[in-house]
């Protein structure tokens, strides 16, 4: 059986930008730090939530080779965030593609150039939003009567020396939207022409990504990928759809950075985000020939659906049942008994009810050995797709740091759950990371420490 | 030792009709599922017609559990259907929704698809938006926008947008607890599905997988997407015969809508039960171009390694395919870069092997083409039929393949091939044969 190793981490969110330990997830994860503040990006006045976790700003053109800076321009927010996070990933890992070029930075300590073809890429993907002045202005052009879009004056405009609606949208519109552009990008960038895919399942994609991926890699068809998420919820769209299914925090506009509270017996919603992780995922034995730096090995991969028992597309498995299953295959495949888990990172979205079934899958997976909880994305929000991305980032951070940070905002946990209440430097054979996303995809990865470098 | 793993149910819900038997038989028949478009006013677009399912009547489809999918997303609904056809004719006990299936374990059954995203609400979102947009300026006022979105939308319309959406009601409807995911890697996404699928019974983490695709890009936003990217035919005098693949004068894709569903099963789990095997599936392949946004590695570089890999992991050589499924869009490039690749890991004998488009007919699924072409395949098989290309009358130099042009034929097929391609350079490839213990 071949093994895989996580040997890059690229992280974006809230808490800043950055590779392995660097650039602002680890910090503050140890730190307790929340990246969750006042919604900045557009006016949300109209909202009665109006907190999110943005990233600080960055260039995309910054983390591209120049010759893609154009390519650039078609690239939806969720895309950009993506091609970051695997430029981050890819430097991290020290691999020598065709988007990283070659220069002092490169030179020695372990630098190496990959094999395109036994290089895949896997990247999940949320709904992504067109950006709605872009459309409204050229829905403009067809403007009717009570604001009605006049589809007979899109296509074509009754004035023939006159730009449709239509035809005022860049002709490469569509491609900046389309979920598989995040992984077409980071693709074509780092020239990755092995097993290509991208997940859809809500908050679960990420890891599900990862196991796709990890597949590959253990059957023999691809011998490193990049995997992992990205998603902006930090959107008009996003924040409509968030309120209106009674997911987000009304109440803490004024202590926004506390907005999130996960296993908090005061969690009152969760918050809107973006963001995520690309990792690089490789076979043990090619990591280990080029001297690559292992974070963890994933271990055990686990996958359910708790829609059956929830009933309806967004309600819960409150019995935790299907969430659970998935852990417990994930534990087996990694020959990890509850006991040996060190830590645990569950999706923690801080909407009570979500947070109890969690609590209650949790009991199912481990019994009596709950391992210390710690909602990583406390301090993040909602990011989608790239939720579990950067959960399954902060996990292998734990495992090659041998440390479990504290958990962001949480003061008064829910009873019976032993939440991480301070960071501690402990011994970490298994962390394990489980998501359970509204629509009921579960998605269970249980990591294991490395000691053979 | 990897689990052999085969097809015991299809279903589909396409352009064609919403049945297997009736959409295969026009298909023999090479009639067509493309019309002027209804769904709505495209008279002014520059493509006016799309193959739209017609006269599908979900409520019939489904049953007694509609008022659980009630909500549902038309890619969904399409979904739903096309896998109650399937699970039924795989003899798979329907026990009612949430309930135990008897003799079933639920965590043994999975769901992949490649299924699109749910429709926009469009009335609403275009409303919306001109309402926040003042005349004359550029900038959407939000805070407009925000008090009429949130009294405007409706919550499960929105969320049924979401592309998981699929698996999750197909999930609810089945009681299918296993592994769930979906994949939408555009035109190759249920091929994809279906290959992965594959894997997971494999590798043993299922007895049964419910897979395919189901999509509907038919609104104005998804043919305004494809209209700006000139991907699609503009014959609109003529739309029976605007999509002509491999044909000298084919100018483009027909839009189409729809869903396919195969029950994939262990073979010993099929034998356990007693089920009818129709197919086994014994090849994947799936590759990357890694070359740009839009077109096609110009070599079939990415297409030929998917076509490789499938053969490879059938332990099969060209000799062994009777007949290949194309992508055949009926775009110029897709349509000769696919025939350039088959040319290319086939040699010599690629002028030998049967190979046609049913695009032709119902046009593009789009991430449920994969599926209704796999099903295609299954039933040449099972009835010794090549589906036709049809509206092939102007021969292409770059394209000299055996299309199985404008008329069904006879032929025996024990080993048949499906090829997909999507933008953003995604390659992949199915191989099914008949099973012979």
């Amino acid at each position: 059986m071949r093994r895989v190793v996580i040997t890059g981490i690229g992280a974006v969110s809230p808490l800043g930008l950055g590779g392995g330990t660097g650039g602002g997830l680890w910090e503050g994860l140890l730190a307790g730090r929340s990246g969750t503040a006042t919604l900045r990006r557009f006016d949300a006045s109209a909202f009665p939530s109006r907190v999110a976790g943005e990233v600080p700003a960055f260039k995309t053109t910054d983390y591209v080779p120049k010759s893609y800076r154009k390519a650039t321009k078609i690239m939806a927010r969720d895309i950009e965030l993506a091609v970051v996070a695997a430029d981050l990933a890819v430097k991290d890992a020290r691999l020598i593609t065709r988007g990283i070029a070659e220069g002092p930075a490169t030179q020695g300590g372990g630098w190496f150039k990959p094999n395109p073809e036994r290089m895949g890429c896997n990247i999940g993907a949320g709904l992504i939003a067109a950006d709605l002045t872009e459309l409204a202005t050229a829905m403009a052009q067809a403007r009717a009567e009570h604001d009605v879009l006049d589809l007979a004056r899109w296509g074509r405009s009754e004035d023939p020396a006159k730009t449709s609606g239509m035809e005022s949208l860049t002709p490469l519109w569509l491609l900046k939207y389309l979920p598989n552009m995040l992984a077409c990008h980071v693709s074509i960038i780092h020239d990755t022409q092995g097993p290509s895919n991208t997940i859809t399942c809500g908050q679960a994609s990420a890891g599900l990504a990862l196991a796709e991926a990890a597949r590959t890699i253990q059957r023999g068809d691809a011998d490193l990928a990049l995997v992992g998420g990205c998603e902006t919820k930090v959107h008009e769209m996003g924040l409509m759809r968030w309120t209106l299914l009674g997911r987000l925090n009304t109440r803490d506009n004024d202590t926004p950075q506390r907005a999130c509270r996960p296993y908090d017996t005061t969690a009152a919603g969760s918050v809107i985000a973006e963001g995520g992780a690309v990792l690089v995922i490789e076979e043990f034995e090619h990591a280990r020939a080029r001297g690559a730096t292992i974070y963890a090995e994933v271990a055990g991969l686990g996958a359910t659906a708790g829609a059956a028992a929830a009933g309806s597309p967004t309600g819960i498995d409150t019995s935790g049942e299907a969430a659970a299953m998935a852990m417990k295959k994930a534990l087996a495949g990694a020959g990890a008994k509850a006991q040996d888990v060190g830590v645990v990172v569950p999706p923690g979205y801080g909407i009570a009810a979500w947070d109890a079934a969690d609590a209650a899958a949790l009991r199912g997976a481990f019994g009596e050995h709950v391992p210390t909880v710690v909602p990583a994305r406390a301090g993040i929000g909602d990011c989608g797709a790239g939720a579990q991305a950067l959960d399954l980032a902060a996990a292998a951070l734990m495992i090659q740091q041998q440390t479990i940070p504290p958990a962001t905002n949480v003061t008064t946990p829910i009873a019976g759950l032993p939440v991480s209440v301070k960071a501690e430097s402990r011994p970490l054979e298994y962390a394990a990371v489980l998501t359970t996303a509204l629509g009921g995809q579960n998605s269970a990865v249980v990591l294991k420490r490395m000691d053979h470098q | 030792m990897r689990k052999r793993v085969v097809i015991t149910g299809i279903g589909w819900v396409t352009p064609l009709g919403h049945d297997i038997e009736t959409v295969w038989r026009r298909l023999q028949a090479g009639e067509s599922g493309i019309a002027p478009t209804t769904l709505f006013d495209a008279r002014t677009f520059p493509t006016t017609f799309a193959a739209e399912v017609k006269g599908y009547d979900f409520p019939a489809a489904i049953g007694a559990s509609y008022p659980r999918h009630r909500e549902a997303g038309r890619n969904t609904r399409f979904a739903l259907g096309a896998a109650k056809q399937a699970w039924t004719m795989a003899g798979l006990p329907d026990s009612g929704i949430g309930a135990q299936t008897p003799g079933l374990d639920p965590y043994a059954v999975g769901t992949y698809m490649g299924a699109g995203e749910g429709g926009l609400d469009f009335a609403n979102y275009t409303h919306n938006a001109l309402a926040a947009l003042p005349a004359g300026t550029s900038s959407i006022d939000t805070r407009t926008w925000g008090n009429l979105a949130l009294k405007n939308f409706d919550p499960m319309r929105e969320i049924e947008q979401e592309p998981s959406m699929t698996i999750t009601h197909l999930a609810m409807e089945f009681n299918a607890r296993g592994p769930s995911l979906n994949c939408l890697t555009a035109c190759a996404a249920s091929t994809q599905a279906i290959g992965e699928a594959t894997e997971i019974i494999r590798r043993g983490d299922a007895d049964i997988m419910i897979s395919g695709g189901a999509h509907s890009m038919i609104h104005p936003f998804g043919v305004t997407g494809f209209n700006r990217l000139t991907a699609l035919s503009t014959f609109n005098d003529n739309p029976r015969r605007a999509c002509r693949p491999f044909d000298a004068t084919r100018g483009g894709f027909v839009l189409g809508e729809g869903a396919g569903i195969v029950i994939l099963e262990s073979l010993e789990h099929a034998q356990q039960r007693g089920a009818k095997i129709l197919a086994e599936v014994v090849g994947y392949g799936s590759s990357c171009d890694a070359f740009a946004v839009t077109d096609q590695h110009p070599e079939g570089r990415g297409a030929i390694v998917a076509i490789r890999e499938a053969l490879k992991d059938a332990e099969m050589t060209p000799r062994d395919i009777h007949y290949i499924n194309a992508h055949g869009t009926g775009t110029k490039e897709n349509d000769s870069t696919e025939t350039l690749a088959v040319k290319q890991v086939f040699g010599e004998h690629a002028k030998h092997v049967p190979m046609s488009s049913i695009k032709s007919m119902m046009g593009h699924l789009i991430a449920a083409a994969g599926a209704v072409e796999l099903i295609t395949c299954v039933l040449a098989m099972r009835d010794g039929v090549l589906p036709p290309t049809m509206n092939y009358e102007h021969p292409d130099p770059e394209c000299d393949l055996d299309y199985v042009p404008n008329a069904a034929r006879k032929a025996p097929v024990d080993v048949a091939m499906s090829l997909n391609f999507g933008f953003g350079g995604q390659n992949d490839t199915l191989i099914i044969r008949k099973f012979a213990g």
